[in-house]
């Protein structure tokens, strides 16, 4: 738990000091730099919740909505 | 099918008519510019030698297909409509094992029998609906989730903020989902009543077969998420984002077609099956607390990395830890390959048992070995077109992107899986 209370505290460390103007995105705008599943990887993460007894924390389901677990 | 095709046609009306109310105002640049479509296809197969229906031994043949659609259109400049419909047609052997007795095979765990059970079609729609703020500083979402299969139905809803801030740098979101679900159970043959009265004769084992069996008295399955998401960007080549859910589940949490057998009971067979001694028994909630980070850098314009992690604690004793990465190298302004691997290991819930080991006075168990010990690997390719002037076009109807992927799944617990998924997306102008 403290690994991630220090994650989050340096994370928002960088918040107030960072600022990449938009003219300057050219490579974060690039899709593939997305911070977020692909479409297609929707699938995958679908029989993973099947097959693994864990679910979420990467923007899909968490649980629900199927008799998956 | 019927029904999302109506939500679609309705849906896509509703929309134009708002989007022309609209065309006097100032000129906004909008958050959707077109219309966009998606057809998204997998194909997905799997076999192995611990089915859950089976009480953790046999076979576990699946295959499964899910054609899907997403529509997105923009509604005046600041708020997109999405619709997303799809089905998951599958079949199974070890789910056509819940009444092996079908007369035309030998009834055997290791051999798939021909009932209804063998396969079956969810069917769900996922409309959705955000609204940006002028600025784009502000996003508002709401959700709602509708899902049909023959032994389970389900209806969900959420919405979600996100604060844009930093010029743009850092995004903070909030969200939370419900889902009310409830299962129709289809108890393994043997289990339901009159069972002994049709098969008594042909059942063999010392004794009486007298299953401890009770049918479940709560059938609803409730589930609700909270999730917090934090991202970064710390330089123009590289940002982060963070993200922790909490989940809560109550009611009908074990699966009532998945059999167990006891170790302090007496073994019954009809052929070469063993009788269930009893359903899963699993507790009636769970909490759950996943929370996992990404990273994005790009090397350079060609070669990027992206990468994810991810730990996982919940209630029932299981802790996992995921780590996966994807490298995509542009070999041209339109193709795109990348190379993906994933790792995966989990603790077992304290509640899993292999075949024969439980005990009939244990208060909960179960022998399916998605909640036993394991790790996985995950690896695979993918290979994208895009071409953001969409130059191929049918009438008003131009291509964007095509994607494919194909994985290949390993766990150390036998099983073995293949995934491909096909995607193509098209904007109507």
């Amino acid at each position: 738990m403290k690994k991630i209370m220090l994650c989050v505290l340096g994370l928002l460390s960088f918040t107030s000091c960072v600022a990449v103007r938009e003219y300057e995105k050219v490579s974060l705008n690039d899709e593939e730099m997305k911070l977020s599943s692909k479409d297609l990887e929707r699938f995958e993460t679908n029989f993973q919740i099947y097959r693994e007894g864990s679910a979420g924390g990467n923007g899909g389901k968490t649980g629900g909505g199927c008799g998956c677990n | 099918m019927k029904n999302i095709l109506m939500l679609l046609v309705v849906g896509g009306m509703g929309c134009s008519l708002l989007a022309q109310e609209n065309k006097s105002q100032e000129y906004v640049k909008k958050v959707l510019e077109n219309t966009e479509v998606e057809l998204l296809y997998s194909y997905y197969n799997q076999d192995g030698t611990h089915a859950s229906v089976t009480g953790g031994e046999g076979t576990e043949q699946l295959t499964d297909m899910t054609p899907t659609i997403v529509v997105s259109i923009p509604v005046g400049e600041n708020n997109v409509l999405t619709l997303d419909a799809g089905l998951s047609a599958y079949t199974s052997a070890s789910s056509s094992n819940i009444n092996p007795f079908d007369g035309r095979n030998p009834a055997s765990p290791w051999i798939e029998s021909s009932g209804a059970s063998r396969s079956d079609v969810l069917s769900y729609v996922h409309p959705s609906f955000s609204h940006s703020s002028k600025d784009r500083n502000n996003i508002l979402s709401v959700n709602a989730a509708l899902s049909n299969e023959f032994d389970y139905n389900s209806i969900g809803f959420g919405g979600g903020y996100t604060r844009l801030m930093n010029d743009k740098n850092t995004e903070l979101g909030v969200s939370g989902q419900v889902y009310l679900d409830k299962y129709n159970p289809q108890y393994p043959i043997e289990l339901r009543s009159g069972f002994t009265g049709s098969f008594g004769s042909s059942i063999t084992g010392n004794g009486t077969y007298t299953p401890q069996f009770v049918p479940f008295a709560q059938l609803k399955r409730n589930s609700y998420s909270g999730s917090l998401t934090l991202s970064q960007i710390f330089t123009k080549k590289f940002q982060a984002s963070l993200s922790m859910d909490f989940v809560f589940q109550e009611g009908l949490l074990s699966t009532p077609h998945q059999r167990v057998y006891f170790a302090d009971k007496g073994d019954f067979f009809i052929e070469d099956f063993q009788l269930a001694d009893d359903a899963e028994r699993l507790p009636f909630n769970r909490y759950k607390l996943p929370i996992g980070a990404r990273i994005s850098y790009a090397f350079n314009e060609a070669v990027t990395f992206r990468g994810y992690m991810r730990y996982y604690y919940d209630t029932w004793g299981i802790n996992s830890t995921t780590a996966s990465v994807e490298i995509p190298i542009k070999i041209s302004d339109k193709f795109t390959v990348y190379p993906m691997y994933r790792y995966y290991v989990q603790t077992a819930s304290k509640y899993f048992f292999p075949k024969d080991v439980a005990l009939s006075t244990d208060l909960y168990y179960t022998s399916d070995y998605d909640l036993s010990a394991f790790n996985a690997h995950q690896y695979g390719f993918g290979i994208s077109y895009k071409d953001i002037f969409t130059t191929a076009k049918i009438w008003k109807i131009g291509l964007k992107s095509i994607d494919f992927r194909f994985n290949h799944y390993e766990r150390s617990t036998d099983l073995k899986a293949n995934i491909f998924g096909l995607g193509f997306k098209f904007i109507v102008e």
